[in-house]
């Protein structure tokens, strides 16, 4: 089949249109950006772009901090546990505390929180 | 201490994978009270993702590439809100780049910037180079009746390309299907 055309790159997600690097669907974040607000305004075409890199700089820190978390225990296998670790221990990360820890609790019984 | 919860709170009890709120079976999802329909980001390009950054050998478990897919996705949405929040400031109707650029400065991922404007510079330069005219870059000088006809021309090559040439397209001139080697007068 002849090449898809200038602006099937575009449309397939990604910084570069070539089938290289992975980069993530251009659609399915712009879906994710209006669902995490109400009020979220109109979207330029080119602000998943910015995401899609900011998305992947993101992945790259968190699973490299994990992993970081891995090789101190002397394993080869990152777990939940050293993602939700390396969560903790960054301060940029702090939004996340709750995520990672809501998950973690999924996992053994729910305590009542009581507050003395 | 008293263990008797407060009346306020539902009485939680864990069987099995249900949760029994009030005597209410709920499956474990109801209770984050999810109304929107939750867009996460394709796992196998996620996983691709996350493999390319470490060695070959290191594994990631799967509840491991859960987790860090739904923190990602977190992190779009955080983003998101704090970008709605500097177009608000400059008064401006659409999320452009810059918002969101300055967006990731004032939450602490200051250090992503330069690389990510980098990369929409390099994109920007990839489109343009990927036009085949290249026309788009003076977009702004065409008059609509260029654009049109710009745009005519594309759909035609479009359906050229679609009859592999096979038919001929809608076109006044009959011109010979391929190129022609010039011909070389016989001069006998």
């Amino acid at each position: 089949m002849r090449h898809p055309g200038a602006y099937s790159g575009l449309l397939a997600g990604g910084l570069s249109g070539k089938t290289g690097p992975h980069s993530l669907p251009l659609a399915r974040i712009k879906k994710i950006m209006k669902n995490s607000s109400d009020e979220v305004k109109m979207i330029s075409g080119e602000a998943p772009i910015v995401f899609s890199k900011a998305c992947e700089l993101f992945i790259e820190e968190l699973t490299k901090r994990a992993w970081m978390v891995t090789l101190k225990a002397k394993r080869r296998t990152i777990h939940k546990e050293d993602v939700a670790f390396a969560v903790i221990n960054t301060d940029i990360f702090d939004f996340l505390v709750n995520l990672v820890t809501e998950n973690s609790s999924k996992s053994e019984e729910p305590q009542p929180v009581m507050k003395a | 201490m008293d263990h008797e919860p407060p009346p306020e709170t539902p009485t939680i009890c864990c069987r099995s994978n249900f949760v029994f709120i009030d005597r209410v079976a709920m499956e474990p999802m109801d209770i984050v009270g999810r109304t929107k329909e939750d867009a996460s980001l394709p796992k196998a390009t996620m996983t691709k993702i996350i493999k390319e950054m470490l060695p070959p050998d290191v594994r990631v478990a799967r509840d491991a590439q859960d987790l860090i897919i739904e923190c990602c996705v977190e992190f779009i949405n955080l983003i998101s809100s704090e970008s709605n929040e500097v177009c608000n400031k400059e008064e401006k109707r659409t999320i452009a780049p810059e918002h969101v650029l300055k967006a990731l400065q004032d939450l602490g991922f200051g250090e992503y910037v330069e690389e990510v404007y980098a990369a929409y510079e390099q994109h920007k330069l990839e489109t343009v180079d990927t036009v085949k005219t290249g026309k788009w870059s003076n977009v702004a000088e065409m008059t609509e009746e260029q654009a049109l006809a710009e745009q005519q021309r594309m759909f035609a090559e479009a359906r050229a390309r679609m009859n592999g040439g096979a038919t001929v397209p809608k076109q006044p001139d009959p011109e010979p299907q391929g190129p022609q080697p010039p011909q070389p007068s016989l001069n006998t």
